[in-house]
């Protein structure tokens, strides 16, 4: 099923019970008692708190070129909101910005699911790799968030897997499922389904603390 | 329509139960992550309170087929860069001292979180101390007085503290290597710790 199905799905079962809990909470006398009063204030009650922190949190979601990151988490100054909703971003015990940033997509620029029935690139241009003081990485990960088998175990690409750059400086990183000849030393094998990728930069520079460094789209090719 | 007072206590119970739920939700999340680590470990048995333990290296090595025994802490979500270690400080019998050895100028961090909130009150790393050797005494908020000399002072603000620590690896040969890095960065109780 589609993210967008899933949506109109799940819009669709939110009115269908919202019209029969406004109904038999305003229309309907006879059903009301101190135990029902307490029991749906606590499941609706329970149901805003979820939704209150997904909200917040697509707020306060930065999404460029497909992928997307949450500046601030983990600082001890944050207000119970900002972290309810960083715990639904990433639930763990998080960095902070200052020592590691993490980017996210399961999509490609224009906004498509990415998928294994593709080939696609990742496109560097020179000096414009993640700027960090310490390493950077892209991991690739199957629909469930799991490590993808491969013939040459690589799991991820990153400073130290020796990607080569083109003769103009450039550095593509091929994401596909099969090998692309002549290219294998910046290849990222993809599952045959669905991926996501992460892509980590840890002691992040300046420019991607300010926001001026923006990860570059994933190109659909094939 | 309905009456004043059933209003009055839906409301009432619907705000306490979202602000609770709402102020609550990091806290939940990361008791499950101190069970995991107090309960199964990386799934080579549970880690102590107040010890560190590093992920084994065949876990890195060979992601693709994880032990069976292996908890959900080491097997969710993709990471190749860095080893994990991972243990929970009880700081209300006493400071505990963290010992970091020299990590000649490799990129390693030891996140202190508090499991209350999930936010993080100190690091020790390469970003915020360097990589040289050294030893950090950790006190939780009823902790008056001085720390022994040479050794620096963080002081958590809840009794309870979810450690993690990373060390980098280089590459597949490096692993051995980046894991005796990692299995040195331990703790000990202050009263151990010689004279003082």
């Amino acid at each position: 099923m589609s993210g967008r199905t899933y949506t109109y799905l799940a819009a669709l079962d939110g009115v269908i019970i919202g019209f029969f809990f406004v109904y038999s909470f305003f229309f309907n006398p006879n059903s009301r008692t101190v135990r029902n009063d307490v029991v749906q204030g606590f499941l609706i009650g329970f149901g805003l708190a979820f939704v209150t922190a997904q909200i917040y949190a697509r707020i306060k979601t930065k999404k460029i070129n497909g992928w997307t990151t949450m500046f601030g988490c983990g600082e001890p100054g944050n207000g119970f909101l900002f972290r309810a909703a960083c715990a639904q971003v990433f639930p763990g015990p998080i960095n902070v910005q200052k020592e590691a940033m993490y980017w996210t997509t399961d999509v490609d620029g224009p906004g498509h699911l990415l998928s294994g029935e593709h080939d696609y690139i990742m496109h560097f241009p020179a000096g414009q790799l993640p700027p960090n003081d310490a390493f950077w990485s892209l991991t690739m990960g199957d629909e469930h968030n799991r490590f993808v088998p491969n013939p040459i175990n690589r799991y991820s690409v990153s400073d130290r897997s020796g990607l080569v750059p083109n003769a103009d400086g450039f550095i593509d990183i091929y994401i596909q499922n099969a090998a692309p000849a002549g290219h294998e030393s910046n290849w990222l094998p993809a599952p045959a389904g669905k991926f996501i990728l992460w892509l980590r930069v840890y002691q992040p520079g300046a420019a991607i603390l300010n926001g001026e460094y923006h990860v570059p789209p994933v190109v659909k090719v094939k | 329509m309905i009456e004043p007072e059933h209003l009055f206590i839906f409301g009432s119970i619907m705000l306490v139960t979202w602000f609770l739920f709402t102020y609550n939700w990091p806290r939940m999340i990361l008791y499950v992550f101190k069970r995991a680590i107090l309960g199964k470990g990386f799934g080579d048995g549970p880690i102590p309170i107040n010890t560190l333990h590093t992920e084994p290296q065949t876990l890195f090595a060979d992601p693709i087929h994880p032990p069976a025994s292996a908890s959900n802490l080491a097997t969710t979500g993709v990471n190749r860069d860095t080893l994990l270690t991972v243990g929970v400080l009880d700081l209300s019998k006493g400071p505990q001292v963290l010992h970091v050895p020299d990590m000649n100028s490799r990129y390693y961090s030891v996140q202190f979180t508090d499991p209350s909130n999930n936010t993080v009150f100190a690091y020790v790393g390469r970003r915020t101390t360097g990589t040289e050797a050294g030893d950090y005494l950790i006190t939780g908020p009823n902790r008056k007085g001085q720390a022994p000399s040479g050794m620096k002072q963080i002081s958590s603000p809840n009794n309870s503290v979810l450690v993690l620590g990373r060390v980098l690896v280089e590459s597949d040969v490096d692993l051995s290597n980046a894991h005796h890095l990692a299995e040195q960065i331990r703790f000990t109780p202050l009263s151990q710790e010689g004279s003082v």
